[in-house]
């Protein structure tokens, strides 16, 4: 059962955080790499044409989102995408993406009633 | 206009512009599918009060326990039969719809629904947000594949 409830309720921090993070470009190609296995920051900064300080800018917004960690010991720090953290922002999309999906579908039955002379062509989706 | 994190919906429906737009607007139609599949959307905590400034608020309940979720909203645009925009208040939802005839019987509806919580107010994050969120959390759900 899809929880319908997290999408009505206040909007917690974390998934304001996740979005925030991820509502720039550069961060989502961060995320997308990270899912393929850690990385340093030289080794992120290498496909974009930006300073090493500015990935680290992308960096600390992300680490604060709790969508990445990094190690402090080791001497590269590699980053690391943390397990679930994106969970949030994905069960969102999912829900709203399902909750207009079904709504469609039943105003699509709706209309069809309301037409009762019309041929039922069955829901064209877009 | 910046785009924040949006979700893109769009469906084509075999009846004219303006009844889909009534179906969007009337409580005595919205009632039958506002609620997804297993959740009903009672008729009488329905308000839709479809003109700038309008209440637009809705109570669903799942039929299986009874759990609810009410929603409240407020009418930012109310076009007919071409636009329509409200703006949820609890979490600051924006929910666009466009309505466009295909042909005296065809139309297609475009909603597109942006998530603006505080966070994106910021002018930094405006200015990012240019793709689809949607297309990014497919590409995320095939790598956990």
């Amino acid at each position: 059962m899809v929880n319908y409830g997290s999408m009505t309720n206040q909007t917690d921090a974390t998934l304001n955080a996740s979005f925030a993070a991820l509502a720039d470009p550069t961060r989502r190609a961060i995320v997308s790499r990270l899912a393929r296995g850690d990385a340093t920051v030289t080794e992120l900064a290498a496909p974009f044409a930006m300073s090493l300080p500015g990935i680290s800018k992308h960096l600390k917004v992300l680490e604060r989102s709790g969508l990445i960690s990094r190690r402090r010991d080791a001497q590269f720090r590699p980053c690391h995408l943390e397990a679930g953290a994106l969970d949030g922002a994905l069960d969102w999309i999912t829900t709203n993406r399902r909750l207009w999906d079904e709504r469609l579908d039943k105003l699509d039955t709706l209309l069809a009633d309301l037409q009762p002379t019309k041929k039922r062509s069955g829901p064209a989706r877009g | 206009m910046a785009e924040h994190a949006e979700l893109h919906f769009s469906r084509t429906f075999e009846a004219p512009r303006e009844l889909v737009f009534a179906c969007m607007t009337d409580a005595d139609h919205l009632t039958h599918f506002w609620g997804p599949a297993g959740i009903s959307a009672p008729r009488d905590r329905m308000t839709v009060d479809a003109r700038p400034g309008g209440a637009f608020t809705t109570v669903m309940v799942n039929d299986a326990d009874g759990s609810e979720y009410p929603t409240n909203a407020v009418f930012d645009e109310v076009r007919p039969p071409e636009l329509l925009i409200w703006t949820e208040s609890h979490t600051g939802m924006r929910v666009r719809s466009e309505f466009f005839a295909l042909g005296p019987d065809r139309t297609e509806v475009r909603i597109h629904q942006t998530f603006v919580p505080e966070a994106f107010l910021a002018p930094e994050v405006q200015a990012g947000f240019s793709s689809s969120l949607d297309r990014f959390a497919a590409y995320l759900a095939g790598l956990a594949a």
